[in-house]
């Protein structure tokens, strides 16, 4: 009998399906609304600025909301499209077809993928249209201040965008190489959550390690580098104006690190499951 | 099992064949061990329906599970038409309807079809016109369009089995089929298994309703606690050739005394007198004879 090849194809149509259930959950409309919610009432929010320009204000209330609920949403939503393929058992019939197990974490992950692009690219839409908006506004209330023209760059506000769901990405490749040995739903978001919050703050850890001095220390710092990628680079710089766009090296080395972790998950992802017992 | 598969002409490779088949389960912190199946050893010619009985806990639908790859064997090793299960190809030929299936709830009975269709690299034309044929022969082609969320048990058996059967697979595994089935679906899921062993498919069966096994069955095995205790023809395990019914219409009790006296003559002996009684479900089918289930 031959051999059943790999197929992208097979892998596609568990994305499809997944992105189709997402879709139809209340917890991706739940988190999208409300970061959409928070993007709008930013307009009324600027009593919490602390002296920053209103324009930049609001950028930061939006990539702010895309990286807060795009992160629980990253998260949950993978345990639990994975977990509702286990405990369903649809996951059974599935795997009873002959259908690799790597094209299960493959179509998992472009699924959930797919979900955080769509999520990014609907607030970073909704971003750019209020930006857009209150610029406009502001333009006509002080035409002196922009007598050079608008203040913000639109193209660095879909930057921003695209740099907040390569970090989601890599979050659901996180949370889906948890979930594939993970034996709760729960146990894989609390994890989840875990792994987020040191991938934000690993850059600390780093550099107290780096002023610690010693070889052991340095080398711990680098080792828990190495495991847990840094979420600060998915971060813009503190402007919106075209001039301090990153440079492009900058951009294609940030795309390339996030493309490494999600390789190096979904491969390892893999692995835990390959034997999973059903 | 053959070593190369291929070699060996397709009516001599077993549909199934399981050897020493070993199957444990950590049950605890202290490296217990839970025996769910134990050296079983099973053959499955092709064409036929073959009955895999037991009580509860009692290694079905693991066994199930290890044949199709999902779970791995602590020892032994089972291969379909001798291909070993663990490899992606052996699950080519195999159509599986797992025990109270429950389906993605989102797609109507058509999507979710379609898509099991694709999963086994189906496509086209050919597709469209044998999701309409599947659909028809599990009865659901008016319910097609429908959710599967909205549908009834039996319904979802049956399109179960549609899914099991889409890509037209030489073998069916069918775990618990008419579980929670009234007897009507029961019926329609009993009359499609015998279609599809005329069609020359091997069933592999699970099942509690000991007396349809009985009617659709070639072969059984009993299992308990994870080991065969008893394998045969059921012809040969059910019937007896020691003693003959002759049905009659009802005999006064002087005609049956005659009848006595006429078999002790010749050293012969009436062994019981009995009425014979209709089949509590061929009477609800004879009623509520209906294809809706």
């Amino acid at each position: 009998m031959n051999a059943v090849p790999f197929s992208f194809w097979r892998a596609l149509l568990i994305a499809q399906n997944t992105l189709r259930e997402a879709a139809r959950q209340k917890l991706f409309l739940f988190f999208l609304l409300l970061a959409l919610a928070l993007v709008v009432g930013a307009r009324w929010l600027r009593d919490f600025s602390f002296g920053a320009p209103e324009l930049k204000f609001l950028a930061d209330c939006g990539f702010g909301a895309m990286a807060f609920f795009g992160a629980a949403l990253a998260i949950t939503a993978t345990a639990q499209l994975f977990f509702s393929e286990i405990e369903n058992r649809t996951a059974l019939t599935l795997l009873a077809k002959p259908v690799w197990r790597a094209e299960f974490i493959l179509g998992k992950f472009l699924g959930l993928a797919a979900v955080t692009a769509i999520f990014c690219a609907m607030l970073t839409l909704l971003l750019m249209a209020v930006l857009r908006w209150r610029e406009g506004e502001l333009m006509r209330e002080f035409p002196e201040t922009f007598a050079s023209g608008g203040a913000v760059s639109y193209a660095m506000v879909a930057l921003g965008g695209l740099l907040q769901w390569l970090k989601l990405a890599v979050l659901v490749a996180l949370a889906l190489l948890v979930a594939s040995f993970a034996q709760t739903q729960l146990f894989t978001v609390v994890t989840g959550f875990f792994i987020l919050v040191i991938c934000h703050l690993q850059y600390l850890a780093q550099d107290a390690y780096a002023r610690a001095g010693s070889w052991f220390a340095q080398n711990i710092g680098g080792a828990l580098a190495a495991v847990f990628p840094n979420f600060q680079l998915f971060a813009l710089a503190d402007s919106l104006n075209a001039a301090d766009a990153p440079p492009a090296l900058h951009v294609v080395r940030v795309v390339l690190y996030a493309a490494g972790y999600i390789v190096a998950a979904g491969a390892l992802a893999v692995y835990c499951f390959r034997k999973r017992e059903i | 099992m053959s070593a190369n598969p291929s070699s060996a002409p397709s009516s001599l490779v077993p549909a199934l064949e399981i050897r020493g088949l070993l199957k444990d389960f950590s049950a605890g912190l202290h490296g217990l061990k839970l025996r769910a199946v134990d050296h079983l050893n099973l053959s499955v010619a092709p064409g036929q329906i073959f009955g895999l009985l037991g009580p509860n806990g009692s290694g079905k639908s693991t066994t199930i599970k290890l044949l199709l790859g999902l779970l791995e064997p602590t020892a032994g090793s089972c291969a379909i038409f001798g291909v070993p299960s663990g490899r992606v190809e052996a699950r080519r030929e195999v159509g599986y309807l797992p025990e109270a299936p429950y389906f993605y709830r989102h797609l109507s009975g058509r999507e979710l079809v379609r898509f099991y269709a694709r999963m086994c690299g189906m496509g086209g034309a050919p597709l469209e016109a044998r999701l309409d044929e599947v659909l028809a022969l599990v009865g659901l082609s008016a319910a097609a369009e429908r959710r599967v969320g909205t549908y009834s048990k039996g319904m979802l058996q049956r399109i179960g089995l549609a899914q099991a059967l889409v890509h037209d697979p030489r073998l069916l595994i069918l775990d618990e089929p008419t579980a929670g089935v009234d007897p009507v679906g029961t019926a329609a899921i009993t009359a499609l298994i015998l279609q599809l062993k005329a069609r020359g498919k091997t069933v592999l069966i699970t099942s509690h309703l000991l007396g349809q096994i009985e009617d659709i069955c070639d072969r059984v095995a009993i299992l308990d606690r994870g080991k065969l205790i008893l394998e045969g023809a059921v012809v040969e395990l059910i019937g007896r050739t020691d003693q003959q019914a002759l049905v009659v219409e009802t005999l006064p009790e002087s005609e049956l005394a005659e009848l006595r006296a006429w078999l002790a003559a010749r050293g012969r002996k009436l062994e019981a007198v009995e009425t014979p009684r209709n089949r509590l479900d061929r009477i609800f089918l004879d009623r509520v004879g209906r294809n809706d289930a």
